[in-house]
């Protein structure tokens, strides 16, 4: 058998490791002011792009898709080629890849703060960025899957299973999740409502944790665990069995963000067993990751990337068990919408992600600039600023989750909620803020040695820009070729590209078929009230700056079915209130009170419209320990009115029942009802014009929830 | 003779890993990265079993068995049954009686409830601003400490003065009508809201 010379080309290995670490930088420095935004609220100086609810789509958008995803295009263009013993297809297909998912980013980064969102969370950007991702998305499997084609070696290594799942989900999510009817070039309304789209959005957020953090992150396992410690993959059938069963369960579990919510009681019970199905083959990666370590772990003292992989590795076992366990619904009664859920994140994401890339880097720089690291020492010791980092950021959150929901569930003896203002549970767990602060300090001080570091290794060396290889040309005709193995029809099958990639496609669409297709064709999954009207133009207009704004990264729209909720924010949410809501707000964390019922008068949440209106202005005159950022710019922006009847328009297309033409109408009854609210406002001594955001805002807020207690 | 020939053919499979004496799988070679063969650890194997029969009964506890633990609608409602039935053993025979407390307790209690809740409108100072001023002598609905009791719990609800009979026990708004009328009245806020109602001396 002839064999064949051929060439890696190192460039956009280079290109991409830079991007992660640039971009890591940026987000998490992003994150920190998040963080410091939370203790000193006022911190954002009266600017929307600093203020918490603009940046934090930004931090989280940035660390996924920018600081991790270049991660995974680094691992992949430097470790498919070598695994499958062929260059990447396409120079051409990779500078689009990489320079296209730059300019992605960049158009995130401009529009996010600027509150250009669809508010769904890590689907926030608008529309046309959506298209940009995709395209850049089908870019990147063209040449990853023709490499794959062109490929020398028979067989393909499980990294590479990993990522050809990857691919296939992502696109498949983001595409489902991200349906859009676009109302302008920088507005768009996406095409499910209410319960629904939590449930899209829940089945693409969990799964972007799954396919976009965890499965192209064991294809990073995978390769640089055991290349960094020179040791074999522990188990060959350890990683046929978890790959499967890790990808088809996944798939099932995005229910668990929503129980005790409007969900049907029979999505939410396969979002727990799923869930608490996933242990096994998610500990099945991290077994075959450390056990892969056994008689290397002399090397594990001394070295600061296996050290990295091992509490990485380690991060993603704690992580994916207290998954599970949070999604027991007893559990989660707990800790939904508390910064237990935080908390949680950043073990995976800090721990699992972060750690892995920082090995990962460390173990690719040298051997691309052919020369030695430039301080291990230096490496060790950003090694422990996150290691303890992480434990300082997630420790004191688990207290702050715990003790806040303790304090939301407290009733008095005589059957009275113990802590009836909400602010009380939130000054009380300040101090845990601070902590996590100081912790996210920490951390991110060992990112800046990792970028000195990885700086000074940089410049000392020389770039490899090419490396030579060979390898017999691939065998073709498999045909009668003997596999005798206890696993031979799976060895079979990592010969064959298409067939394997078919069957990981069949595996991920079955979990979101059965939970979606009963939500959207059976009726009584989401009971009609009669008593839910469509919303006046003014009441639409405000619900989007609710949503430029980012008001549900702190304010919940989800009263859940307990008797600690309903007395303090009334009736539990049904699923037919949200059948005009697109897109749905029910929001994952509660930094503030649940906003359901904030417009039923007779309900203890129930604010006047002046109170709103110097609330938002400056919140800390109202309550001084308030922790809300103030919002002054609702006050002298005006509502884009003009835009109306294209909403309108798009709402009619959508099913909301409107009168016919009423797009035409729709201004002036904007008008009147902005001069009833203006009117009001003025009554109460306060200088207002009607055509301001805060009266759209106002006039939402004094909607939420009061439908069904109309007949009251 | 056919087990023994797939014996012999296995055999042949494997190299032995000298560190740990598993044996490596021939063949499996990518870019230097070996596999071993071994089998799948049986605590995982256990591990996931459990949790496949964990959500098999579960599923036959909610589908087939309707369990209402797991409908949260039922066990809502019985949530709130025992507390009502609970909560009106405890209510059973008490009765409350409107009278201004000048006690230094109550007071506190007061203060401590006028400044976690009445202070969002009617500020910490009790100088009005979204509510009225409490500090002077102008009262919109009376100034005796029944007036005063029945705003608090009922509401002036189209004026946005909210009910605090389901959030608030009877003595706890009678301890803050106490600290207005006691504590409050008289005193001289930073910012004080024009006079509302009518002057009672």
């Amino acid at each position: 058998m002839s064999v064949e010379r051929f060439t890696y080309d190192n460039k956009f290995t280079k290109l991409f490791m830079y991007a992660t670490i640039l971009w890591g930088f940026v987000g998490m420095l992003v994150g920190l002011t998040a963080a410091f935004d939370l203790i000193f609220p006022v911190l954002n100086a009266g600017i929307p792009w600093l203020t918490f609810s603009h940046i934090r789509p930004l931090h989280t958008n940035a660390v996924i898709f920018a600081f991790v995803g270049n991660g995974i295009f680094t691992a992949v263009y430097y470790a498919t080629p070598r695994l499958l013993k062929t260059p990447m297809y396409s120079k051409t297909l990779g500078a689009i890849h990489f320079w296209g998912w730059q300019l992605i980013i960049v158009a995130a980064a401009l529009t996010l703060p600027l509150g250009l969102t669809q508010s769904k969370e890590y689907a926030e950007l608008i529309w046309p960025i959506d298209v940009a991702v995709v395209i850049i998305w089908v870019i990147f499997g063209i040449n990853f899957f023709m490499t794959i084609v062109q490929r020398r070696m028979k067989h393909m290594y499980v990294a590479i299973w990993f990522w050809i799942a990857t691919w296939i989900t992502v696109a498949v999510l983001y595409i489902v999740n991200n349906l859009q009817l676009p109302t302008s070039l920088l507005h768009s309304y996406p095409i499910y409502a209410g319960v629904q789209d939590a449930l899209v959005q829940w089945w693409y957020g969990h799964n972007a944790v799954a396919f976009f953090l965890t499965t192209p992150y064991l294809g990073v396992m995978y390769y640089f665990v055991p290349k960094a410690a020179n040791r074999p993959i522990y188990s060959y059938k350890l990683s046929i069995i978890h790959f499967w069963a890790l990808i088809f369960i996944y798939i099932w579990a995005g229910p668990h963000h929503l129980l005790y919510s409007a969900l049907p009681d029979w999505v939410q019970a396969l979002g727990v067993v799923f869930s608490i199905m996933l242990i096994a083959p998610s500990w099945g990666g991290m077994i075959n990751g450390l056990l892969t370590l056994r008689g290397a772990w002399d090397k594990v003292r001394k070295d600061p990337v296996l050290k990295m992989f091992v509490v990485g590795v380690t991060a993603y076992g704690m992580s994916t068990f207290e998954g599970p366990m949070l999604a027991l619904k007893s559990v989660n009664a707990l800790s939904h919408f508390t910064d237990w859920t935080i908390a949680h994140v950043h073990i995976g994401t800090l721990g699992w992600n972060g750690m892995l890339t920082f090995g990962m880097v460390y173990w690719l720089v040298p051997r691309l600039f052919s020369t030695k690291l430039f301080s291990r020492s230096l490496a060790n010791v950003h090694f422990w600023l996150a290691t303890l980092g992480m434990l300082f950021f997630a420790i004191p959150l688990y207290f702050a989750g715990i003790t806040q929901s303790l304090m939301w569930k407290q009733f008095t003896d005589a059957g009275y909620l113990a802590y009836p203002n909400f602010l009380e549970t939130v000054t009380q767990i300040l101090p845990m803020y601070a902590m996590r602060a100081f912790g996210g300090s920490l951390y991110f001080t060992g990112v800046i040695l990792f970028v000195i570091n990885i700086w000074k290794t940089v410049a000392a060396g020389k770039f490899v820009r090419y490396e030579e290889d060979q390898a017999p040309a691939r065998e073709i005709d498999t045909h009668g070729a003997k596999e005798n193995l206890q696993w031979g029809w799976h060895r079979k099958l990592e010969g064959k590209a298409v067939k394997f990639s078919v069957f990981a496609f069949i595996a991920i669409l079955i979990g979101g078929a059965v939970e979606m297709i009963p939500m959207f064709m059976i009726k009584s999954n989401v009971p009609t009230i009669a008593a839910v009207k469509p919303y006046t133009p003014l009441e639409l207009q405000g619900r989007d700056i609710y949503v430029s704004e980012g008001c549900y990264l702190c304010h919940s729209q989800m009263i859940r079915p307990f008797r600690s909720e309903t007395e303090r924010y009334g009736e539990y949410t049904k699923a037919g209130e949200g059948v005009y809501d697109f897109p749905f707000q029910y929001g994952s964390k509660r930094t503030g009170p649940d906003l359901a019922r904030e417009g039923v008068q007779s309900l203890p949440n129930y604010k006047p419209d002046s109170w709103h209106y110097n609330h938002m202005l400056d919140p800390q005159k109202m309550n001084a320990e308030s922790i809300m950022p103030p919002y002054p710019w609702l006050i002298t922006r005006n509502i884009d009115i003009a835009s109306t009847p294209a909403k309108i328009r798009a709402m009619i297309k959508l099913g909301v029942p409107y009168p016919k033409n009423y797009a035409d109408k729709a201004v002036g009854d904007l008008k009147v009802q902005a001069h009833k609210i203006a009117e009001n406002l003025r009554q109460s001594g306060i200088k207002v014009d009607d055509n301001k955001e805060i009266i759209a805002l106002i006039a939402y807020l004094q909607r939420l929830g009061t439908d069904i207690y109309k007949d009251k | 003779m056919d087990k023994e020939k797939n014996h012999l053919q296995k055999d042949e499979e494997y190299e032995i890993d000298t560190l740990t004496n598993d044996r490596l799988i021939k063949g499996h070679d990518y870019d230097g990265i070996r596999e071993l063969d071994n089998d799948l650890p049986p605590w995982w194997k256990w591990l996931f079993y459990i949790t496949i029969a964990f959500a098999i009964i579960y599923s036959i506890r909610l589908f087939v068995f309707k369990a209402p633990d797991l409908i949260q609608n039922d066990e809502y409602q019985k949530e709130m049954a025992s507390f009502n039935a609970s909560n009106a053993v405890a209510k059973a025979g008490k009765t409350f009686e409107v009278k201004l407390l000048t006690d230094k307790a109550s007071l506190a209690k007061g203060s401590e409830i006028w400044h976690k809740i009445c202070a969002a409108c009617h500020m910490a100072d009790g100088g009005g601003l979204v509510g009225p001023n409490m500090t002077d002598k102008y009262w919109i609905h009376g100034n005796t400490p029944r007036d005063l009791y029945n705003v608090v719990t009922n509401g002036v609800i189209a004026k946005g003065m909210l009910s605090y009979k389901d959030q608030l026990s009877d003595k706890a708004r009678m301890d803050v009508v106490s600290y207005i009328l006691v504590k409050l009245q008289g005193t001289k806020p930073a910012h004080p809201k024009a006079p509302q109602g009518k002057k009672y001396e």
